[in-house]
């Protein structure tokens, strides 16, 4: 493991770049990816549900709970499948990254 | 690679849930340690990209599809613990939000994919650097990806297997088989975005100088 505070940069020849515009792309490809490709990803199993099939194991799966507002990304309630899936999707990634903005910037209080 | 409820033994499932947390716990302990505070937006941002990308499940081969994992691209960006405080997060939007994930297979989530495949993505790119003497990057990311995603098919597989679902060799085979296919993928977007979100640390270098002996007569 890197000592400390550089853990991102190769012994301090690589960091992460300081180029706004970079940035900006990844949130332009983040909104695309959830909002406009989701509803288009492969419906086919994916390697652990192709596994739990293969092996006879995937009747084990159980529901536990039911509470969460858009099961299977889809926000309910919503005509067209593309939209409930770009939907959730866009809602998802703004959650995650206002949730992970904030409980980060507690954590790192401190400036260095 | 989400683990449902009901794949996992009870036994599996509390002993995954309590190392789960304590792993979560530690995760965001040296978190605040190692995450220096300008490097906030981006790892947000990493995290919702994580989220996003994880979406678009791309077909394989043989009637099966994988999705991007994205802990090896966190940990090489912002180390191995913060990728672990990011991956978690993202398991627990996907568990509670969308049902994708189990909530009693929560912890073993986070162990494989936010735990071993953080930490194996971390450790593996720099042992691949080192071996390279730091040239040929991508592949060092590549490699990085590839291994991270298919270590966490053995944790899942384990678990599984330690679970009475199937017995170890057949279900870790099936895992590592379909999990290095998707590994490709993994290993090129990881790639990609390592070589466009990284960058020569010059200016930092030439402060540095300027700080030891460029002080002012």
């Amino acid at each position: 493991m890197s000592g400390g505070r550089e853990s991102g940069g190769e012994r301090g020849e690589y960091r992460l770049t300081g180029n706004r515009r970079k940035w900006i792309v990844l949130a332009v490809l983040t909104l695309a990816a959830a909002g406009l490709l989701s509803p288009w990803a492969s419906d086919l199993p994916d390697g652990l549900e192709r596994v739990a099939g293969d092996l006879g194991f995937i009747d084990r799966e159980t529901a536990v709970h039911s509470f969460s507002p858009m099961p299977d990304y889809e926000v309910p309630g919503i005509r067209g499948e593309a939209a409930r899936t770009g939907l959730a999707g866009l809602i998802g990634s703004g959650v995650l990254g206002a949730v992970l903005w904030c409980a980060l910037r507690a954590l790192a209080k401190k400036e260095r | 690679m989400h683990i449902p409820d009901g794949y996992l033994s009870m036994e599996v499932c509390a002993a995954t849930t309590a190392a789960g947390a304590a792993a979560a716990v530690c995760a965001l302990r040296r978190t605040r340690s190692e995450l220096a505070r300008p490097r906030v937006p981006a790892a947000a941002l990493t995290g919702a990209f994580i989220f996003a990308a994880q979406m678009l499940n791309f077909p394989i081969a043989g009637g099966t599809s994988g999705h991007f994992l994205g802990s090896a691209l966190a940990a090489i960006l912002f180390g191995p613990w913060a990728a672990a405080a990011i991956m978690t997060a993202v398991l627990i939007i996907q568990a509670v939000l969308f049902h994708d994930g189990g909530i009693t297979a929560l912890g073993a989530n986070i162990l494989c994919t936010a735990v071993i495949g953080s930490f194996v993505g971390h450790g593996s790119y720099r042992a691949a650097l080192r071996l390279m003497k730091g040239r040929l990057r991508a592949a060092a990311s590549f490699a990085a990806a590839w291994v991270s995603i298919v270590a966490a098919a053995c944790g899942v597989a384990l678990l599984l297997a330690l679970s009475g679902a199937a017995p170890l060799p057949a279900v870790l085979g099936a895992m590592v088989g379909w999990h290095a296919l998707i590994g490709i993928g993994e290993g090129l977007i990881t790639t990609a975005a390592v070589l466009c979100l990284t960058e020569r640390g010059v200016s930092r270098a030439i402060r540095e100088d300027a700080l030891r002996g460029g002080a002012p007569a």
